[in-house]
């Protein structure tokens, strides 16, 4: 019941979010965004004719209204058609989210995942070698670039200059088998990239709570250096830990598959928005961007209920 | 207590800190011991070195950048200088346990009490959950917690301060230690809340038989529940009395004035406070001489070059060459 | 009353500013011993000098002229060989140094000044409708799918050069912003400050004179950050058609090259990576040295 409040509570509360987030983006994007009158129209035209069109794409109706209109399509889900291909929006969603879903999964768990250990690790043997190892690794990691990644991974994993293990593009997925076909190298690609930065903000979160009085406390009463990592100092690490994770959630599913999605030809949302982008197709842009601003209030709310869940302190208040 | 071989036995304990501007010797040079059963207090002010003689008898100094340098430390006449860590583990919370400073802190916040508690018990004694939650609830209800079996599943922010205190000593108490060090339980705590748990101490000593190192700032303290002191000056030891003597003839300078400057209620007039003048020396620049020399009145060319010895009959030492009270 | 004004809030100041030279002296002190730290900003300045070079005109200037073979090998004429249409890989290499700095500056330093306006502003009417708003628009455009941001301005701005470095500086901002907020409203509860409120210096003199310049090491380390940042951003809108219009640069380089390494012509992109990391992972070096040594509270 509490948490039910708090979560009504908060919905309430992300509504300004999604205002501005749908607001600034409907300005640049739609209001001054490129024109589709004549994309749309035959040669030479006549006034009639433009002015039809112009109506039928809401050109001529007031800011606001059109503005509104945004709005009630992000209140009923509904987005109308493609601009380029004339499908629905949400039936493109929904065959498109599955496989971005599909194809981000392995990479963003196994990469915060091996971050979190790396950073034990780094954390236990703090200002040793192995603790300047990983941390030299991390550093390099984040020095090269996503593209580079991308390329020098196809050229290893995919290319007769190196493994020739997998295809080097596209998502023919219809069982486990061709599954791992398909999603090893960007997991790889996706691992590789975020490793170094979730590896560095976890062991500093980590050795921040190292020095804290009740880990001196719990080595005072006995307990061995590897409980003490994982049990006391990890769950209080929890924090940091949950919100990094939870922010990127949906940010990493549009924008940190887009680069990822368009080189391997992964049809999935961001290969579509990318698409979007180039050929203008708005209301595609305008479902993705409405998406995320809700996807991020869903996610403002859950980290809150799990903060709860992780430290007894904090109430739903 | 007599002519017997002490409990804990420090000799020559030296530890050292690298700082950026170079080693800095928190502890140099100090030799103590404590009997069985005894309480033992160690007073001097803060960054004088007492609580990290407490740190070093457990092997908790953090290193680096601490190392102890030199001296040894006996437990029931077994050398702790330079055991393995996993035997240090299984001494820690069985057989030396610690109290610390600050309640508020010292729990972890994200696990219950009960949680915390039957860790060491399970861990040092291998009871099983159900066992060591029982012991748990006992050793809540020894310390005087009400209704123990509830706050077994609360967490410590829901406590309030001396309960807390009183949690950490319950835990501390919970394999029956030989030695427990309190590092100024009762600092953090208010007034009332500080005679009570001073309270608890002393009664758990007298049940348990525990021999008690209590690390203080606060000389009223020490009186009320010690059977002797050392006081410490920047990092040395510059006396060593029974609680009596040292308290109606203190012998070391620095001494005497630390008990000038408790304010006596009895007083009837509002004297200003006698303190001591001058400031505690920098541990990167020390003097050659007796490290008090700069704020003693009785300070001579010879205690500006020379460090004066702890020396004296076996209870009752100072390292001063002008002593008062002779 | 306004000659007291000056003299009190300055005896603020003052205090504050023996402990502010301390830390900066404490922190040259450190970085001067940090071997790795100095290596880096070595190269960093290498790099730099390069970039001014091109930018004077004295090398790096054939990088548009078509003058070799397609996809040439090395010799002594195109010491990294040529791209497809026969232009000189080393010269587009260096010349994209230039491009690099070029964006790595603008972008830091804009969105620096930015962050540190906006977050001093935020912190110190903490809690008002200004903060509420300014914290409302930083919460929005971290909301905005980055690429997608990048892409509308682009839209709304009509191809214009400079959208990429505007769209990063507008994203950019609200990290630094946050820092900032938080440590002005440390800041702001000091006895200094409390001082020139009490002798009624205005708001704007007191955040601008008394609390910022004590935000100056987040913000130095803040902008070697978000250049690091900024170049690696480039790359990748570059690659997606959003990046860089006139000249050439890394970015450009490697969506080049994207065609060309499954054919088994690997110059450009390893001319452009190669140089590209070796810039970034210096830089994230000396970022990293220099946050050890201004900041205190940073963990190592």
């Amino acid at each position: 019941m509490e948490v039910l409040r708090f979560a009504i509570k908060k919905l309430i509360g992300g509504i300004p979010l999604l205002l501005g987030v749908t607001f600034i983006s409907f300005l640049l994007m739609v209001y001054y965004g490129p024109d589709k009158t004549y994309e749309l129209l035959g040669k030479n035209p006549t006034t009639e004719q433009i002015a039809e069109i112009r109506h039928e794409l809401g050109y001529d109706k007031p800011f606001l209204v059109r503005y509104g209109d945004y709005l009630k399509e992000i209140v009923t889900l509904d987005f109308g058609y493609s601009d380029s291909t004339g499908e629905r929006v949400n039936r493109i969603l929904k065959r498109t989210i599955p496989i971005s879903m599909a194809m981000v999964t392995p990479g963003f768990v196994l990469g915060n995942l091996i971050g979190v250990i790396l950073a034990l690790t780094a954390a236990h043997f703090r200002g040793r070698w192995m603790d300047k190892l990983i941390m030299g690794g991390s550093v390099v990691g984040m020095s090269i670039s996503l593209l580079i990644v991308v390329i020098a991974f196809q050229i290893i994993f995919s290319s007769s200059y190196g493994l020739d293990l997998f295809p080097v593009r596209g998502w023919e997925v219809y069982n486990v088998t061709s599954y791992i076909q398909y999603v090893t190298v960007p997991t790889l690609v996706f691992i590789f990239v975020s490793l170094g930065y979730n590896t560095r903000f976890y062991r500093a979160v980590i050795v921040e709570e190292m020095e804290r009085d009740h880990v001196r406390t719990a080595r005072a009463f006995g307990t061995p250096p590897a409980k003490l990592l994982y049990k006391n100092i990890l769950k209080n690490s929890m924090i940091p830990i949950i919100t990094r994770i939870m922010f990127s959630i949906p940010l990493v599913i549009i924008s940190g598959s887009l680069v990822i999605e368009t080189y391997f030809g992964i049809p999935g949302v961001g290969k579509v928005t990318y698409d979007a982008i180039t050929t203008g197709d708005q209301p595609i842009l305008k479902a993705v961007v409405g998406l995320t601003a809700i996807l991020f209030v869903l996610t403002l709310m859950a980290t809150d209920i799990m903060y709860k869940m992780v430290d007894p302190r904090v109430s739903l208040k | 207590m007599a002519d017997t071989t002490p409990l804990l036995e420090v000799r020559n304990l030296t530890v050292e800190f690298r700082t950026e501007h170079g080693i800095a010797r928190a502890v140099d040079n100090i030799s103590f011991d404590v009997g069985f059963g005894e309480a033992l207090g160690v007073v001097g002010e803060s960054g004088c070195g007492k609580s990290v003689t407490a740190l070093a008898i457990l092997g908790l100094i953090p290193s680096p950048p601490g190392r102890i340098a030199a001296g040894s430390i006996k437990l029931n006449g077994r050398e702790l200088v330079g055991l393995p860590e996993s035997k240090l583990r299984k001494i820690r919370g069985s057989e030396i346990s610690m109290i610390f400073q600050e309640p508020m802190t010292a729990l972890n916040p994200v696990f219950t009490v009960g949680n915390q508690m039957s860790d060491v018990l399970r861990r040092h004694k291998g009871l099983s959950r159900k066992q060591a939650r029982e012991d748990a609830a006992e050793l809540l209800r020894l310390v005087g917690i009400p209704d123990p079996k509830q706050r077994l599943r609360e967490y410590p922010h829901e406590l309030s301060g001396g309960m807390r205190q009183r949690v950490m000593i319950a835990m501390a108490v919970s394999c029956s230690p030989k030695l427990l060090i309190a590092d100024e339980p009762t600092t953090a705590l208010d007034v009332t809340t500080q005679a009570q748990v001073l309270e608890e101490i002393n009664l758990l000593r007298e049940k348990l038989g525990t021999a008690v190192l209590f690390i203080t700032h606060d000389l009223g303290v020490i009186a009320e529940l010690c059977d002797r002191a050392i006081v410490m000056y920047c990092g040395m030891i510059v006396e060593e009395a029974p609680i009596e003597p040292l308290y109606d003839r203190p012998r070391h300078p620095y001494t005497e004035g630390l008990l000038a400057s408790i304010p006596r209620i009895r007083d009837r007039k509002l004297k200003r406070l006698p303190t001591i003048a001058g400031m505690v020396p920098d541990l990167l620049q020390l003097p050659d001489g007796c490290r008090f020399a700069d704020r003693c009145e009785k300070a001579t060319g010879r205690c500006q070059l020379e460090i004066p010895t702890l020396e004296g009959a076996r209870k009752r030492k100072v390292a001063c060459f002008h002593p008062v009270n002779g | 009353m306004s000659v007291a004004g000056e003299t009190l809030a300055g005896a603020g100041d003052l205090t504050l500013r023996k402990t502010r030279e301390s830390l900066w002296s404490k922190a040259r002190y450190k970085f001067r011993h940090d071997v790795w730290g100095m290596v880096a900003l070595g190269i960093v300045l290498v790099y730099f000098v390069i970039a001014l070079g091109v930018w004077l005109g004295i090398w790096g200037q054939g990088w548009s002229a078509v003058g070799g073979e397609k996809w040439g090998s090395m010799s002594a004429e195109y010491w990294f060989g040529t791209n497809i249409i026969g232009q000189d890989v080393y010269d587009r290499a260096i010349y994209s140094i230039k491009t690099a700095f070029e964006i790595g500056l603008v972008v830091a330093v804009l969105s620096t000044v930015m962050g540190a306006v906006l977050g001093a502003i935020a912190g110190f009417f903490q809690g008002s409708w200004t903060d509420e708003v300014i914290l409302w628009l930083m919460g929005v455009l971290d909301s905005i799918p980055f690429y997608l941001f990048v892409a509308a301005v682009a839209f709304a701005l009509g191809g214009y050069a400079y959208s990429m470095h505007l769209a990063m500086i507008a994203v950019f901002w609200t990290i630094t912003a946050r820092l900032v907020r938080g440590e002005v409203i440390k800041l702001k509860n000091f006895e200094f400050v409390e001082a020139a409120h009490a002798i009624g210096v205005p708001h704007f003199l007191i955040i601008f004179r008394h609390i910022m310049p004590n935000t100056l090491h987040i913000l130095l380390v803040q902008s070697t950050i978000v250049f690091v940042a900024a170049i690696k951003t480039e790359v990748i809108l570059s690659f997606l058609g959003l990046g860089v219009k006139d000249g050439v640069s890394w970015g450009l380089m490697i969506a080049e090259s994207t065609q060309e390494v499954l054919a088994g012509h690997f110059n450009n992109f390893v001319a452009a990576s190669v140089l590209m990391f070796g810039l970034v992972m210096a830089f994230n070096m000396f970022a990293d040295s220099l946050q050890d040594a201004l900041d205190p509270k940073k963990v190592s």
